[in-house]
């Protein structure tokens, strides 16, 4: 209890609760990013010790109480700093105290990419005095590297507010972050499955955008409760009119009540959104009394305490140290902690329906907590899950070697560790001549296969060469049987087969009308065909296609923002598989398949690809004692070839006593440079080239 | 220039009286910088020095590097007085554009009133220096240039490539392989060139750049690619022995500070031991350095890679091993298996001898491997460098 004495010296006189649960580790108490563990212990020392401050008096909500969850022991620290920084908390103290059900809001944020999601987010934390000043950090919610970056979220996080409302009533709100991509939608359809409520924010600017789109689709199915937020009003580009038209004439919503905002430093129109999710976003039920159903939206993996799970609770209550039963993975474990984000966690005893928290269980694999699955008590057992429980079907597939063949342990441990936290992510071992030994991973889009690969190298510390990402075909063969296949190198024989299939996508861009026909153009090289076209606007319109997955797993994206100078923005779904006229390329290097530079294309195109290849091997295998050929075949016809002259040249004319160190150096890098060379028969190919060849088939492909 | 002899005879007395015995020295070789312009008086300060702690063998090849228009008549005849029996003269091309493109300061008036000079004197064992694949030359050029060579009848001939090196203006001016220097083929069509006519003359090409008439291959130079130890004194010079090689400092300063350290260091002083020591710490070559050293040296010889002495300095198994790797060379040409009697070993009976297990009486009877000419010998650094990529050691 020293420790705790320790606290209560330095801190303010609080009516103790007695710590019931003791926390082992300090990393536990420390919300993510939090800049120092000073801070995250006040943090938590405030926030579990109600404190009557002036101006705020404790309420303690009439009707049922479930008052007071177990406070938290604060780990070890010697000098609290008390300052400004504890008012800037008076707001949001109470936020673990429990509000009936009725009092409860669950929301999330539907923005795309830019239109300021995050800041809002963020000024709603502050606003609620969940965070200080001093210690937001912006854009709270995007916690990987990578997604500050890239703008984008990935992983959904969860926050609880408190918010004492106009009528004086404190509301406990929960924000529920979701994924802004469409490689994730079905994750920001669990998350969104999880609210009753969403704010659509978008850009006064700029307008509604595809994605955006196709997220307040998944809300509506869901039932949500649709706030229409126009952000960024003050901006001098800002038409708030023509946007307000245009969600109402797209969404079908009704904007005459639209909140007009802007997250950055003055907040307008902030006070009014928390107000309209009180006033609009309905209350979850109070089932309480029901058998425990929870809804996991997120998990991911933490090395001290297995999976974190985060769920919002449907039906009933979880208590620490319950047993529970994920019902699609059939595993039982028993809770070791539950709390609340807040952001941070912050642990507390129980959570009843309506409710928002995380758990831990010692739970070795997110694969036993995917998202979707329901959380049920071992004891009392629901009689049926939640629906719309999905496993993930991975779209994308590639291979990943490293570069260093030394490497392919660490690789495999590297992936290990990614699936603890990824179920989506799929991988099996594949081998090739030219590449070594590595991996066929499967990705639910080209943007998680990037994350992986960079998460990979950047944090596994690992050189990796990727192949050109692939899909699933689906093979008929004569003797009757279907064969899937991702990569080109397993197609089976032309003989065997009688057609080949490969998925198609749904594929929705909105535009500024001047670029139409730039992408119009783009759709139909990629194969695509025409669904329709309408104009939502006057100035803005929606192109809808059906192409190949395959044609848009290489930088139809990044064409498509680069021809609409980042105006366009798009949206897919799969659509099903369909026959098209398929082959199988090869890529010879003096006779030798290069199975790594195998694709599988349309007949149309093997000719334009095979020549792109064969040009830029070319160009950048080095000469060497012998000449070359390089050629691309489908099946034993060569349509493309080049050839290599052999080397004629390469001696160093003077060597005599003072040379030999220096020459023996140029010879031992020469030596080196052949070992970062991969062999393809006798030919040794640089390492580059293959990166090169690799990347120009991601594009003519 | 007299008190640069003064620390070089220093140096070389520090270094020779520090020796247990120093043998008679067979050969010994003034070149780098100018030496044609040392004053008679100071090569003699220099080889007096030398005769007095080591002596010289009685047939000792004592060779000098001269530049046309740095000497006279006189010069080079007191030189002979001193013992130089051996000149190699720097005439790089019978161009006179050339010349100037090659940034020679002598032009072609030099060069042959040099050549009296040497025929006027009766030397007769002395060198001629070319260099091939300047800017704008031509195989025309290129062929008139090596038969004014052969008609002047030397002893011996080296054939140099343009070396363009970062940093200096040529580097600025061209670029390797780019107009008006010749391209790689071009380049590999001189040399070839080159290897075809001197050979017709009678010339032996016996190292990759070098050619001599029977019995004047240069010594001195045979001791480098043997990978045999000699002594090297002077500004930048390096030596080799003891197992160790050595760079001295390539300024005036350091190079004299050296030389303190050298004599303090004979005279028992810790500290300058010290110091001198941490020269050479890192110089001990490695038995993989030594191995390399050994490839690359003995494959610029024309006799090759001598694989008993491989088999005796490193063992049994690393001459397996380097066979196995010269395999693909072997069948394409670029060298060759070589037995006892000097007769070549087919290319598949070396080939068969090594996919059997033991090494067979086949592979036992290969004494020598070497690059063929002109093919194996222009692709010399490609080979090497596999070669030293397959070497088991690390």
């Amino acid at each position: 209890m020293d420790i705790l004495a320790r606290i209560q010296a330095a801190s303010i006189t609080a009516p103790c609760l007695a710590p019931q649960h003791h926390h082992k580790h300090l990393q536990q108490l420390c919300f993510p990013m939090s800049t120092g563990h000073h801070f995250s212990c006040f943090y938590m020392h405030q926030n579990h010790f109600p404190v009557a401050m002036p101006g705020h008096p404790c309420r303690i909500p009439s009707g049922s109480i479930r008052c007071q969850s177990g406070a938290v022991e604060a780990p070890e620290m010697q000098d609290v700093k008390f300052s400004k920084s504890m008012l800037s908390f008076d707001m949001g103290k109470d936020r673990l105290s429990k509000v009936p059900a009725s009092q409860i809001r669950n929301f999330s944020i539907i923005a795309h990419i830019d239109h300021g999601k995050s800041t809002l987010a963020d000024k709603l934390l502050q606003v609620t005095g969940t965070v200080s000043d001093r210690e937001m950090k912006e854009q709270f919610l995007d916690n990987m590297d990578l997604e500050r970056e890239r703008g984008i979220t990935i992983k959904l996080q969860a926050a609880r507010m408190r918010y004492v409302a106009k009528d004086g009533e404190p509301y406990c709100l929960n924000l529920i972050d979701t994924p802004g991509h469409v490689d994730f939608s079905y994750e920001v359809s669990r998350s969104l499955a999880a609210c009753e409520g969403a704010l659509l924010v978008v850009d006064a600017s700029q307008g509604v955008e595809a994605q955006t789109l196709a997220n307040v689709y998944l809300a509506l199915e869901n039932n949500l409760e649709i706030i229409p937020v126009l952000n960024k009003i003050d901006l001098p580009g800002a038409d708030p009119e023509r946007v307000r038209n245009e969600i109402e004439e797209i969404v079908g919503l009704d904007c005459s009540e639209a909140i007009f905002c802007s997250a950055k430093e003055e907040g307008i129109g902030i006070q009014e959104i928390l107000e309209s999710i009180v006033a609009k976003v309905p209350p979850p039920k109070d089932t309480s009394m029901n058998p425990l159903r929870a809804l996991i939206f997120d998990s991911y993996y933490d090395p001290y305490r297995g999976v974190i799970v985060y769920f919002r609770v449907v039906d009933g209550s979880i208590k620490i140290h319950d047993k529970i039963q994920f019902m699609a993975s059939g595993k039982e474990y028993e809770v070791d902690e539950l709390g609340v984000l807040s952001p941070g966690q912050m642990q507390v005893n129980e959570l009843f329906a309506g409710e928002v928290g995380y758990l831990a269980a010692s739970i070795r694999s997110v694969a036993d907590a995917r998202v979707g699955d329901t959380i049920t008590s071992s004891a009392n057992k629901a009689g049926m899950a939640l629906s719309g429980y999905q496993e993930a079907v991975p779209m994308v597939f590639c291979g990943l070697f490293p570069v260093d063949a030394d490497q392919f342990g660490e690789l495999r441990e590297a992936l290990e560790k990614l699936q603890l936290n990824d179920a989506a992510l799929k991988y099996e071992p594949e081998s090739s001549s030219a590449m070594g030994f590595g991996f066929r991973c499967g990705f639910l889009g080209l943007l998680h296969m990037e994350i992986v690969q960079e998460r990979l190298e950047r944090e596994y510390g690992l050189n990796l060469i990727t192949t050109a990402p692939s899909v699933v075909y689906r093979v008929q063969c004569a003797d009757n049987t279907v064969v899937e296949c991702s990569n080109p190198c397993e197609l089976p024989e032309p003989g065997k087969r009688v057609w080949i299939e490969e998925p198609f996508v749904n594929i929705e861009m909105i535009t500024p009308k001047e670029y139409i026909g730039t992408l119009m153009e783009l759709a139909q090289e990629r194969r695509g065909e025409f669904k329709e076209m309408k104009y939502i606007t006057e100035s803005r319109a929606s192109v809808i296609y059906i192409l190949p997955l395959a044609e848009m797993v290489g930088d139809f994206f990044d064409q498509l923002k680069s021809r609409s100078k980042g105006y366009a923005s798009m949206e897919y779904s799969l659509s099903g598989y369909r026959k098209s006229d398929l082959v199988r390329l090869d890529i010879l290097i003096n006779g030798e398949p290069m199975d790594p530079l195998a694709a599988i294309v349309h007949k149309d195109k093997a000719f334009a690809v095979g020549r792109a290849l064969t040009q830029k091997l070319k160009e950048l295998i080095p000469r060497q004692m012998f000449k070359i050929p390089i050629q691309a075949a489908i099946g034993t016809r060569v349509i493309a070839s080049e050839s290599i002259s052999a080397m004629r040249k390469d001696v160093l004319a003077k060597c005599y006593g003072g040379d030999i160190s220096r020459k023996k150096k140029l010879l031992k890098k020469q030596a080196e440079g052949k070992k970062r060379m991969k062999s393809v028969g006798r030919v040794e190919v640089p390492q580059d080239a293959f990166m090169a060849v690799l990347r120009l088939e991601k594009e003519v492909v | 220039m007299g008190s640069y002899v003064t620390t070089l005879c220093k140096e070389i007395t520090s270094t020779l009286s520090q020796l247990p015995q120093a043998s008679p020295l067979k050969t010994l070789f003034f070149g780098g910088g100018t030496p044609s312009l040392l004053p008679p008086q100071y090569l003699s300060r220099i080889v007096d020095t030398l005769d007095q702690h080591c002596g010289f063998q009685c047939d000792a090849e004592i060779s000098m590097e001269m530049d046309p228009g740095t000497f006279d008549k006189q010069t080079l005849k007191q030189f002979l007085g001193l013992g130089v029996n051996r000149v190699s003269l720097g005439v790089q091309s019978f161009n006179e554009d050339f010349l100037k493109a090659c940034g020679r300061s002598h032009g072609l008036q030099d060069v042959y009133e040099a050549l009296d000079i040497i025929t006027g004197l009766n030397v007769s064992n002395w060198s001629l220096d070319l260099i091939s694949s300047l800017p704008h030359q031509t195989l025309e050029h290129w062929e008139e240039c090596l038969r004014e060579a052969i008609g002047l009848s030397p002893a011996h001939v080296s054939v140099y490539d343009l070396q363009i090196e970062e940093g200096t203006k040529f580097g600025v001016w061209y670029k390797p392989g780019h107009h008006p220097l010749p391209d790689e083929d071009k380049s590999a069509s001189f040399y070839r060139l080159a290897s075809s006519l001197l050979r017709e003359a009678g010339y032996e090409h016996y190292e990759i750049s070098n050619y001599a008439k029977p019995g004047f291959q240069c010594r001195h130079n045979m001791v480098y690619w043997k990978n045999q130890p000699y002594y090297g004194f002077g500004l930048g010079a390096t030596s080799y022995f003891n197992g160790k090689r050595f760079s001295r400092p390539r300024k005036l300063k350091g190079y004299a500070d050296f030389v303190e350290l050298c004599i303090n260091q004979s005279s028992d002083n810790f500290s300058a031991n010290e110091e001198y020591l941490s020269f050479y710490s890192n110089t001990v070559e490695s038995v993989e350095d030594r191995v390399c050293d050994t490839i690359m040296l003995s494959l610029r010889l024309a006799s090759g890679l001598n694989l008993n002495e491989l088999s005796k300095n490193f063992g049994h198994e690393l001459r397996v091993h380097i066979c196995k790797s010269f395999l693909p060379f072997i069948n394409s040409g670029h060298a060759v298996a070589v037995d006892s009697k000097f007769k070549t070993v087919p290319p598949d009976t070396f080939s068969t001898a090594l996919s059997e297990q033991s090494a067979s009486k086949v592979l036992k009877d290969v004494i020598f491997i070497r690059l063929t000419d002109p093919d194996g010998f222009l692709l010399s650094n490609e080979i090497i460098s596999s070669l030293f990529t397959d070497l088991p050691i690390k």
